[in-house]
């Protein structure tokens, strides 16, 4: 922490504490350890002041502000949880608890989905009060593979448009109406598919609801066992992005983006993010085929496999010389295997005619 | 004219989406996809972003004819008026309602087309000029009404025959920028949309603003519930608008200013064009102004109907083509306002009395008002009132005297239960505190505003909480969306004063009302959820018989309007 008392300073719940010029109320909270709530607000993204969560009193100020839009101002006095903003960030947690069908979604919706079911138990927001009508019309028309449109739990924060915007650059969402009955859509309300959206799924990962759902993961919602993490590193192209494997057992049930990805920051693509059936699909081969006398793939056993196949090489590199042999690894191998690939092509023909589909 | 065309001629102009949109909509009489599609392409906006950016607002049809649509103002006095039967008399035509289109001196107005009918029937509806403001008694302290009633006041000759352009004159040639700041400071003006703030210091912030071309802003987004002062002072004294402009780009260096007006003013449009072509033409505008080295453009955009564009952020953003959010400040518009530049916003009302304040001194304008208050107000008063109509007060005078001497008083064996303030977002005044005094600090310390100076009377056949509902339903169907206050909290409360949802018991009643106004009014992001809960904060106040009755029936409430057929439940 930066609290060496040479920058300008607010005091931050009775604490002086330093921060950079600039900074908002609510990054220099946070950086100072304050755990403010809020919704619409991703590191990533353009302040936004939707949700009103983060508010803060500031001394002097007639009512509360929002700190994720304020920035610090030398001398300002903070209190990031005095009792009146408790006040309205249960009144407003309440409020969303009305609006929506449900508050518990399943954890495989997306990375944040559980940020406004944890906020609802934080401030015991599960009263009741407030009930009316609901907000949102979900799209279950929506053909897409890869994203659930359930907005009957949308809470309007509208960080998928801002994503959408913002990170991808690919405006592919916006918001439709106004009020109670605005509505995420794209242009004249139709699917994804016609859109620009190019199903890269950010949208779905900042979604702090649950109303837009992976559905690739939510498949695997019945798998049985603990869900484990596993960081790793996306094969499909060269970009390097840090992604979180999702497994259960020895499934893999989802993937998701690594906020913390020095390449990414939680960014991916449509392939990084929904394209991993290959990995436990029937059709992938599982045993070696070797090609008969009949001209039809056997199944072999690995020895005759590879005696094959070694045998096939060395013919190559007899006649022709080392380098008539080119190796492409697939973007779809393990890292492991990539490395082998190219130690193998590399080290055991000499030749520097290696590749990987995942160059581009 | 092809997209092409519309396009090309748009295309390098200032805040070219809307004068597109709006042209595209007169030609084809509805927003078509096709259309839309070729906005897209032609001035670079994500197809998406401008289709949610169109939704937005109330009056873009989307399907064909729908321009023609009768559009039925149901605003609060209107409903009282007839409203509701005039919808239903123009079914066939599929008329749709409107929120108040600032006619409630002469309702109800009806908009079909480009025109605004208005009549108290469906068979009564004619297209007729929007009433003149009354007269004032002798002596009355006036500002901008000094010279409005004066026969052919609008016309460029009938304004300089009232010694109009006289103080742009003196500005431009006796005056330096400094000195003309000075002299708005002396005089006290403050801003007359509502917000009060100083506008000799919003000038003087724009003066010293660093990033060019700066830009005046005037506006004209009338769309408070219950005022209608803008549309009397565009349609009636144009010139002074202009004028105030003008000064005001002279004083804070610059060149270009917008007179953003709101889509329900068809005729208004016209009356401002003919306006600015006058003044272009004897070189009162345009690249040398009087003659001088001074150069000013003068254009007006029209909105399309959504209330928060009346919020100077949300107007900048819809000016740009944006969706109209309203952005988070600071900064201010005086610093990062069009297109980030600095930018003066001011209301129409401010902008006219700026060359009165030229031409008789700021000393003037200061004395008009009364204890310590300077300047005047003018209040669109109606309702429930004799005679209705806009009236030009010294801040400070008693609202009583208003109500009574000037407007009549109630109609022949009613008496007065409530008025609203600010228009709509005040809420409402009742009992001994109708003998507020008309300023800021003695309306304030009642728990409402003064603001752009509405004021709708309701008289004791009223019913208060139908009355309630029907405003809380306004805020619902025009809050933007952007903050979760406002935007769930206007449709629970609409729902609780509908009865359609809520507590059965009062108490439980009245604490999740208190609850949500009481963090609306804390955490919202503009003045609109702000505002709002004053509402249900005065119903509760002054008329909790009202309240508790109304939760005791929930859900059978008798009608808002006296002789109004039909619910007031519906959508405006």
């Amino acid at each position: 922490m930066s609290t060496n008392g040479t920058g300008p300073t607010i005091v931050l719940d009775g604490e002086k504490v330093t921060f950079t010029p600039g900074e908002t109320v609510y990054e220099a909270a946070t950086r100072h350890g304050k755990d403010i709530p809020t919704l619409c607000y991703d590191p990533r993204l353009e302040p936004f002041g939707g949700c009103r969560l983060c508010v803060v009193e500031v001394e002097g100020a007639r009512a509360p502000v929002a700190s994720c839009t304020a920035q610090c101002q030398a001398g300002m006095e903070v209190r990031t949880r005095s009792a009146r903003v408790e006040v309205h960030r249960r009144t407003l947690m309440e409020m969303l608890v009305s609006e929506n069908r449900e508050v518990d979604v399943d954890e495989l919706t997306s990375l944040a989905s559980q940020e406004m079911t944890e906020l609802v138990d934080r401030y015991e927001a599960r009263t009741g009060r407030f009930r009316g009508r609901q907000s949102g019309a979900s799209r279950p028309d929506d053909p897409n593979p890869f994203i659930m449109r359930d907005y009957d739990n949308c809470i309007s924060c509208y960080r998928c448009v801002r994503v959408c915007a913002e990170q991808e650059g690919d405006y592919a969402i916006s918001v439709k109406g106004r009020g109670f009955d605005t509505q995420i859509t794209v242009e004249f309300d139709g699917h994804l598919k016609e859109s620009a959206c190019t199903f890269c799924g950010q949208c779905v990962q900042t979604c702090p609801t649950g109303a837009l759902g992976d559905l690739k993961a939510l498949a695997y919602r019945d798998v049985a066992g603990e869900t484990k993490k596993t960081r790793t590193v996306c094969p499909y192209c060269g970009v390097g992005c840090a992604v979180d494997l999702l497994t259960r057992g020895n499934t893999l049930i989802g993937v998701q983006p690594a906020m913390d990805g020095p390449a990414n920051k939680g960014a991916l693509c449509v392939k990084g993010q929904f394209a991993f059936d290959f990995v436990q699909h029937p059709d992938r081969l599982a045993r070696p085929l070797v090609r008969g006398e009949d001209g039809e793939l056997h199944e072999a056993g690995w020895d005759e496999a590879l005696d094959r196949a070694a045998e096939g090489f060395l013919r190559v590199r007899e006649r022709y010389g080392r380098h008539a042999v080119y190796g492409v690894a697939s973007g779809r191998a393990p890292h492991e295997a990539a490395y082998t690939m190219q130690k193998f092509i590399r080290g055991g023909f000499g030749t520097n005619h290696i590749d990987n589909c995942s160059r581009a | 004219m092809t997209d092409q065309e519309i396009l090309a001629r748009w295309k390098e102009e200032p805040a070219p989406l809307l004068p597109v949109l709006h042209a595209l909509h007169a030609r084809d009489g509805y927003l078509s996809e096709d259309a839309i599609r070729a906005v897209s392409r032609g001035l670079g906006i994500p197809l998406a972003d401008l289709y949610g950016t169109i939704t937005f607002y109330h009056h873009f049809a989307r399907v064909p004819g729908g321009l023609d649509c009768p559009r039925v103002c149901t605003g609060p006095v209107c409903v009282q008026e007839g409203a509701r039967d005039i919808l239903a008399d123009l079914a066939a035509e599929d008329a749709t309602g409107m929120p108040c289109s600032g006619r409630c001196d002469d309702p109800v107005p009806v908009i079909r087309s480009h025109l605004t009918l208005a009549g108290r029937s469906a068979a009564d509806l004619v297209a007729r000029p929007a009433p003149l403001p009354p007269p004032a008694p002798e002596g009355a302290a006036e500002c901008v009404f000094r010279t409005i009633r004066e026969p052919g006041h609008a016309t460029l000759d009938g304004y300089r025959r009232d010694g109009g352009y006289e103080g742009l004159a003196r500005a431009v040639r006796e005056m330096t920028p400094a000195q003309v700041v000075e002299a708005i400071d002396r005089s006290g003006l403050a801003g007359r949309g509502g917000a009060g703030f100083p506008t000799g210091r919003k000038w003087r912030a724009v003066a010293e603003a660093r990033g060019t071309p700066k830009s005046i802003v005037c506006n004209a987004d009338e769309g408070e519930p219950g005022c209608f002062k803008d549309r009397a002072l565009m349609d009636y004294d144009p010139h002074a608008v202009i004028e105030g402009m003008i000064v005001s780009g002279y004083a804070t260096g610059a060149h270009r200013g917008f007179i953003y007006l709101r889509y329900e003013y068809p005729e208004t449009e016209h009356i401002l064009a003919e306006a600015i072509r006058e003044a272009e033409e004897a070189g009162i505008l345009g690249p040398s102004v009087m003659g001088g080295s001074f150069a000013f453009d003068l254009h007006i955009r029209r909105g399309a109907g959504a209330y928060i564009c009346g919020e100077e952020t949300s107007l900048l953003n819809s000016m740009e083509g944006k969706h109209p959010f309203p952005r988070n400040r600071p900064p201010f518009p005086v610093t990062h306002g069009f297109e980030n530049l600095p930018t003066v916003v001011n209301n129409v009302e401010t902008l006219a009395s700026v060359p009165h304040i030229l031409a008789l001194g700021a000393e003037w304008y200061a004395g008009l008002g009364m204890n310590g208050h300077a300047g005047t107000k003018v209040i669109s008063l109606s309702g429930d009132i004799l005679r209705p109509g806009n009236y030009e007060v010294p801040m400070g005078f008693p609202l009583e005297r208003l109500l009574y001497d000037r407007a009549g008083g109630p109609f022949e064996g009613r008496a007065i239960q409530a008025v609203t303030m600010a228009g709509l977002s005040g809420g409402f005044l009742a009992g001994d505190d109708l003998f507020v005094t008309l300023d800021e600090p003695a309306i304030r310390a009642r728990k409402s505003f003064l603001g752009a100076g509405g004021i709708m009377v309701f008289d004791d056949s009223r019913d208060m909480v139908g009355v309630a509902h029907a405003a809380m339903e306004f805020f619902a169907h025009e809050s933007c969306g952007k903050c979760f206050p406002c935007r769930i909290g206007t449709q629970r409360l609409t729902e609780r004063l509908a009865g359609e949802a809520g507590p059965d018991a009062l108490v439980a009643w009245v604490d999740e009302v208190a609850d949500i106004g009481y963090t609306m009014k804390e955490t919202s992001a503009c003045g609109l959820g702000t505002a709002a809960p004053l509402i249900t904060e005065s119903l509760m106040r002054y008329f909790p018989e009202a309240v508790s009755r109304h939760v005791a029936a929930h859900g059978a409430l008798p009608m808002a309007g006296r002789g109004s057929g039909g619910p007031h439940g519906t959508e405006p």
